[in-house]
C-alpha cells in the first residue's frame, strides 16, 4: 500500500477515528495495530525481521540499563572508594557496557548487512577470486529487503547508545517499544527519530484538537502535491534523458541531472509532508527533515538542511566518537607536531567527515556509485574548510559585499550545481555510466540550439506538461522562500474565513487530481528513498 | 579560567562575540568541526578529559555552561 494512493487515505482515516474514539489510555494499542497492519499489508513475512530487530533491541536495552543501574548502585553504595578507584572502577564499568553495546549493535547492524549488502560484498569477491585465477565463489542468496530496514536500524542503533550514554531509560514495556521501532508513517523513510523525542509521545493519548487535524491534513495535501504533480512529472523527462545520455552532451545533461535533484526533492521532501501530515493528525510531532535545502548557500550548509534526521544521526554517533576518541585524540597530536598546527588539528576530524560521507553513500546502497556520492559531497566540504581563509581573503581583495542579495545568489546557484552535478553518482544506473554522463557534461557548452530546436519537447513531456511543471515549480520555490522567512501558510489559511480555508482545500484537492500523475489504478511510483 | 577559556574560543572563532552569545549550539553558531577544535582545546589547556557523552548543546550554548563542564570533570578526577 503505497503512502500516496487512496487504499493509504483510507487506511489514515481509520486509524485516525478509531484512534480518537477509544479511551485515551489504550490510543497506543491502536497506534501499534495500525502499524503492524501497515507493514504486513506492504512486506508480509518479512515482518518478522522488523519484530526480531525490535525484540533484539529492546532486551539488549534492558540489558544495557540493568548494568548502567548496578554500577551506579556500587558506586554508591561504596563510598569509601578514592577517587582513582573510582575512576579505575569507572573504566571497568565502561568497558563492560561498552562490549554488550557492541554485541547489540552488530546483531542489529549484522542484518541490515546481511540483507542488503551481502550480494553486493559476494560481487566483489568474485571478482577478485576471478582476478586472482581462484576457482572460489560466493554464492548468490536471492535476498528480500524488508521494507524501511535503512530507517529502523539506525533508529535502534541510536537508542541502544543513547541508554549507553545515559542519556534514555530503557523502555520497560516490550508492545509499547514495538510500536516506537514499527509507527507506520515514518516506517517506509524516516525520519529517523530519537527515543527521547518520540516514544512519549506515541504512548501518551492525545486529545482530539480539530486544528492540528486540520494542519495534518493540510501537509499532507502538499506532500500528494510534491509528490504526484511535481515529482512524477520530472520522473517523465529525467528517466528519460537518463536512458538515453548518450544522445546528448553539455547543457542538456546538466539539465537532466538538475531536474532529478528536484525529483528527489520533491519525492523525499513530499514523502515526509505526507509522513508529518498523519503523525499530526494523531497529535504527534515528527522531526523535520529538510530546511528549503535549494536556499543553501554552501554544501555544509546544504546538509543540514537535507535528510536532517540521518545528518545529525551521523554527526552524533559516527562524526562525534570518532573524532573524540582515544585513536583520533593521539593521530592529532602527532600530526600537530609532524604536520603543524593547521593541517594537524584539523586531520581528525577531515577523516572522521570522510568516513561519515562514505558511510552516508553506502548507506544509501549496495552500490560504488553511491560511495562516490557521498565522497563527491565529503570533499568540497574539506575544500571548503580548507581553503577558507584563501577564500576570505580573495573576498576582500575583490572587495565583494557579503550581504548583497548577488552574492547569496551566486552562492545558492554555486552550491545547486555541485550538488546536482553530485547527483550523477546516485542516479546513473552504476559508477562507469556516471562517470561517463558527468564527462559528457562537460562538453558542448556553446551548442544551445536544444533551446529552440525542439529538443525539450522530445523529452517525454508536451508543452502543458512542461508550462504544468514550471507553474508548479514555482510554486514550490515561492512556498520554500516563505518558509525560509519564518512564514507557515497554515497559520495564515487558520486565520482565514472558512469558505476560503474550503476552497483552498478543495482546490488542492483538484490540483492533485488533475495534475496528478499516475500509474494503473491511481497507484503512483515508489518513492526514491523506499528503496534505500 | 574565564580568560584562558575565551582566549582559546576566540582563537578559534574570532568572529564571534563570545560572552554575548547565550545559544552557541541551539543557533548553530559553532558547528561540528568548531566544536572538535573547542573540545580539543579544552581538553589540552585544562587537562580535562570530555568526552562524546558530554556533547550536549546545554554544556556548549555558553562561556559559562563550558566552564562550569570544566569545573564538573576536574572535580571527578
Amino acid at each position: 500500500m503505497s503512502i500516496v494512493s487512496l487504499q493509504f487515505i483510507l487506511f489514515v482515516l481509520a486509524v485516525v477515528l478509531v484512534y480518537y474514539l477509544v479511551p485515551k489510555k489504550i490510543r497506543w494499542i491502536v497506534l501499534l495495530t495500525g502499524s503492524y497492519v501497515f507493514y504486513w499489508l506492504n512486506s508480509k513475512w518479512l515482518v518478522f525481521v522488523l519484530l526480531a530487530t525490535s525484540l533484539v533491541t529492546y532486551l539488549f536495552g534492558l540489558l544495557l540499563q540493568w548494568t548502567n543501574d548496578r554500577n551506579r548502585e556500587y558506586l554508591s553504595s561504596h563510598p569509601e572508594l578514592t577517587r582513582d578507584e573510582k575512576k579505575t572502577l569507572k573504566e571497568k564499568q565502561k568497558k563492560k557496557s561498552r562490549r554488550i553495546l557492541s554485541a547489540g549493535i552488530l546483531l542489529i547492524l549484522g542484518a541490515l548487512l546481511f540483507l542488503k549488502y551481502y550480494n553486493f560484498f559476494g560481487d566483489n569477491l568474485n571478482s577478485l577470486f576471478f582476478s586472482l585465477g581462484t576457482n572460489w565463489s560466493v554464492p548468490y542468496l536471492n535476498l528480500l529487503l524488508p521494507l524501511g530496514i535503512s530507517f529502523y536500524t539506525l533508529q535502534a542503533i541510536s537508542y541502544l547508545v543513547d541508554i549507553y550514554r545515559g542519556k534514555v531509560q530503557a523502555d520497560r514495556n516490550p508492545a509499547k517499544f514495538l510500536l516506537f521501532m514499527s509507527f507506520f508513517p515514518q516506517i517506509i523513510q524516516g525520519p529517523i527519530p530519537r527515543y527521547k523525542q518520540l516514544a512519549n509521545q506515541l504512548y501518551e493519548g492525545h486529545s482530539f484538537d480539530y486544528q492540528r487535524l486540520c494542519f495534518g491534513a493540510q501537509l499532507m495535501l502538499w506532500g500528494f502535491i510534491k509528490k504526484l504533480v511535481i515529482a512524477e512529472r520530472l520522473a517523465i523527462p529525467v528517466n528519460y534523458l537518463f536512458e538515453n545520455y548518450t544522445s546528448y552532451t553539455g547543457p542538456i545533461l546538466f539539465f537532466a541531472v538538475a531536474l532529478y535533484g528536484l525529483q528527489v526533492y520533491t519525492d523525499f521532501s513530499g514523502g515526509m509532508d505526507i509522513a508529518r501530515g498523519v503523525a499530526q493528525m494523531l497529535g504527534i510531532e515528527l522531526e523535520l527533515n529538510f530546511k528549503q535545502p535549494y536556499y543553501a548557500s554552501s554544501i555544509e550548509d546544504f546538509w543540514r538542511r537535507w535528510h536532517i534526521t540521518m545528518g545529525s544521526w551521523m554527526k552524533d554517533y559516527i562524526f562525534y566518537p570518532l573524532s573524540l576518541s582515544k585513536a583520533f585524540t593521539n593521530l592529532s597530536r602527532k600530526s600537530r607536531k609532524i604536520l603543524g598546527q593547521f593541517v594537524g588539528k584539523r586531520l581528525p576530524a577531515f577523516l572522521a567527515m570522510f568516513i561519515v560521507y562514505f558511510c552516508v553513500g553506502f548507506w544509501h546502497g549496495a552500490n560504488w556509485k553511491y560511495v562516490a556520492y557521498g565522497v563527491w559531497n565529503g570533499t568540497f566540504i574539506m575544500i571548503s574548510i580548507l581553503l577558507e581563509d584563501v577564500y576570505v581573503k580573495a573576498r576582500k581583495l575583490c572587495r565583494i559585499d557579503e550581504k548583497t542579495v548577488t552574492w547569496r545568489a551566486f552562492r545558492i546557484l554555486r552550491t545547486f550545481t555541485i550538488v546536482s552535478v553530485g547527483r550523477f553518482f546516485s542516479r546513473a544506473n552504476d559508477l562507469p555510466t556516471a562517470l561517463a554522463m558527468f564527462g559528457r557534461t562537460f562538453t558542448n557548452w556553446r551548442n544551445i540550439s536544444f533551446l529552440t530546436n525542439g529538443t525539450l519537447l522530445k523529452l517525454g513531456l508536451n508543452d502543458a506538461n512542461w508550462i504544468i511543471l514550471a507553474l508548479f515549480l514555482i510554486l514550490l520555490m515561492y512556498v520554500d522562500s516563505k518558509h525560509e522567512k519564518g512564514i507557515s501558510f497554515r497559520e495564515v489559511f487558520a486565520r482565514q474565513h472558512l469558505i476560503f480555508r474550503w476552497a483552498i482545500y478543495i482546490a488542492a484537492i483538484l490540483l492533485v487530481l488533475i495534475f496528478g500523475i499516475y500509474g494503473p489504478e491511481y497507484n503512483a511510483a515508489s518513492f526514491i528513498y523506499e528503496q534505500f | 579560567m574565564r580568560e584562558q577559556l575565551l582566549a582559546l574560543l576566540e582563537e578559534i572563532r574570532p568572529d564571534v562575540e563570545f560572552e554575548k552569545e547565550k545559544k552557541l549550539i541551539d543557533e548553530s553558531i559553532l558547528d561540528s568541526f568548531d566544536i572538535i577544535s573547542i573540545v580539543q582545546e579544552m581538553n589540552d589547556t585544562f587537562d580535562v578529559e570530555i568526552d562524546v557523552d558530554d556533547l550536549e548543546p546545554d554544556n556548549f550554548n555558553t562561556v559559562d555552561a563550558m566552564i562550569e563542564l570544566i569545573e564538573k570533570l576536574q572535580a571527578e578526577g
